[in-house]
């Protein structure tokens, strides 16, 4: 069993090594691949946590000061459920407003640290029946005149910004990563396909003298895993210089002030990687086990 | 041991390699098999270890119908039917002991099993000095010896030689024809397809002639002709 073991090993590797330039190519191609892929998931996550606020339709969120009275608070409860002009608000109470304060900024527990549910803004978020930009600006700027008022965020620029610059970035790194996972699939299917036709002779002998067609294909499909799991192990060090150079960027512009919330926890990245890695390893074996199925039909 | 009834195959473009060929061949037999170039003595071999599959009739090889078998068992059919070659098929990177034991080890024997097989195979082979060697540093005769070697490592019930003498000078292939007497005594059929003459007409054994895929003759103790 061992023997066995070490044969596929180091039938594998003899291959891998020689057949090299195009090992490295198939192997960088799938890095590549899978680190624009992993991008873009960072992104869309990065900007799913940005506008966590702001799901469902909510265009603007009216947030009270800390220390608003409860008359103060009534008087905005009372327009909110009174006029035509509101489809739907929710009220975010301290206690939820610290909690999701928590969640986004998990990846920062000294920031969580310094602040207490006491000091945050409860916030209606609020769904007008009108989402038309110029309305809600001007809903925004009415509501930021009432007395308790601390400040009010509309989604209209901000939000809609970074949501049409995600999707964008997103969808563009999605594509590209799709047609490149492609390109990696028949690259390796390419690579193992040379590295059939180089031991022909001994793949003729092995059928001759009765090898199962399994003991003939597992270094080749082996071979092609090897080339997925390594170019996605690439790609998982590339992940993280995504999140701390390129997210962590927009956090630190001030440019636009929402791309502050625009962090991806790190344990988030972990399981891009594992998928990546998952990803990686099953193009590999897609790849190599059509070129051995198209070769080895008996 | 081997029997085929009825058995035709035709291939693209209506060449007929062989048909209603009828035969039976007893365990520890020595058969050759006769006829000039194209007259269907290698897709009879061919048939036989499943290279080809016969398109009528039916082939039974140590009581396996070979055409029905299911294609996952093709392997070990194989594992008791050794092959020998006119061009050897050598692997050229691998010394002698090399060659042999790659036999064995792509069928999953154990290690150890290769390291007491080999060497005495290569001694019933009469190689035992050249162990070391490539094949291109010997002679063709020592050659076709290793390739004998590798198919009969396995101790299989069959030897199919396609034409093993075609590429030796006359003393050569009378050395190698010895060496497959000698496995022949010890129990295991062999089909030899072969256009050798002398070597057919000083053996006297079975021979079977074909002549554009139908068998003429069938004569035990027979001559070329």
């Amino acid at each position: 069993m061992l023997y066995r073991l070490w044969y596929y090993v180091r039938e594998t590797f003899t291959s891998l090594w020689r057949n090299l330039s195009l090992t490295l190519a198939a192997i960088l191609t799938v890095a590549i691949s899978l680190s624009l892929v992993g991008s873009s998931l960072l992104i869309r996550e990065g900007a799913a946590r940005a506008t966590a606020q702001f799901q469902e339709g909510v265009e603007f969120i009216v947030f009270m000061r800390a220390d608003a009275t409860v008359d103060q608070d009534a008087a905005i409860r009372t327009v909110l459920d009174t006029s035509p002009a509101i489809a739907g608000y929710a009220y975010v109470d301290k206690e939820a407003a610290y909690v999701e304060f928590q969640q986004l900024f998990s990846d920062k527990p000294e920031l969580v640290e310094s602040v207490t549910a006491e000091v945050m803004p409860p916030s209606y978020r609020i769904v007008p029946a009108n989402p038309d930009a110029g309305n809600v600006a001007e809903m925004a700027r009415q509501f930021g005149e009432q007395p308790g008022v601390k400040e009010v965020a509309t989604a209209t620029d901000a939000i809609r910004q970074i949501e049409d610059f995600s999707n964008r970035v997103s969808q563009a790194l999605l594509v590209a990563a799709v047609v490149l996972v492609g390109v990696s699939a028949l690259l390796i299917l390419n690579t193992v396909f040379t590295a059939i036709g180089a031991r022909r002779q001994e793949i003729e002998v092995m059928k001759l003298v009765g090898a199962t067609n399994w003991f003939i294909r597992i270094p080749f499909m082996l071979e092609g895993t090897i080339h997925g799991l390594i170019g996605a192990g690439l790609a998982v060090p590339a992940l993280f210089v995504v999140d701390r150079r390129v997210l962590a960027y927009f956090q630190e512009s001030d440019a636009v002030p929402l791309f502050r919330g625009f962090a991806v926890p790190e344990g988030f990245v972990w399981d891009t990687g594992i998928w990546l890695l998952v990803i990686g390893g099953v193009v590999g074996m897609i790849g190599s086990a059509v070129a051995v199925t198209r070769y080895m039909d008996v | 041991m081997i029997r085929l009834e009825g058995v035709s195959k035709v291939y693209k473009g209506d060449v007929v390699a062989l048909r209603h060929a009828t035969a039976e061949i007893q365990r520890g037999e020595f058969v050759f098999l006769v006829g000039p170039s194209g007259s269907g003595k290698s897709t009879f071999i061919r048939l036989l270890n499943r290279e080809e599959v016969a398109d009528e009739g039916r082939i039974t090889v140590s009581g396996k119908d070979v055409g029905e078998m299911s294609s996952w068992k093709v392997p070990f059919l194989r594992r008791q039917i050794g092959c020998i070659f006119q061009d050897y098929k050598l692997l050229p990177k691998k010394t002698v002991f090399e060659n042999v034991a790659f036999g064995l080890e792509v069928i999953g024997r154990p290690r150890h099993a290769v390291r007491e097989q080999v060497p005495a195979i290569l001694e019933l082979v009469g190689l035992s000095r050249k162990a070391d060697r490539l094949p291109d540093e010997l002679s063709g005769g020592e050659q076709q010896r290793v390739s004998i070697a590798r198919a009969f490592v396995n101790r299989p019930l069959i030897l199919l030689a396609d034409e093993p003498t075609g590429n030796l000078d006359p003393g050569t292939a009378v050395g190698i024809m010895r060496l497959l007497d000698r496995i022949n005594r010890s129990g295991t059929t062999v089909v030899m397809a072969t256009h050798d003459r002398g070597i057919v007409d000083s053996m006297r054994r079975r021979v079977i002639e074909l002549d554009r895929g139908v068998i003429k003759r069938d004569e035990s103790q027979g001559v070329y002709e």
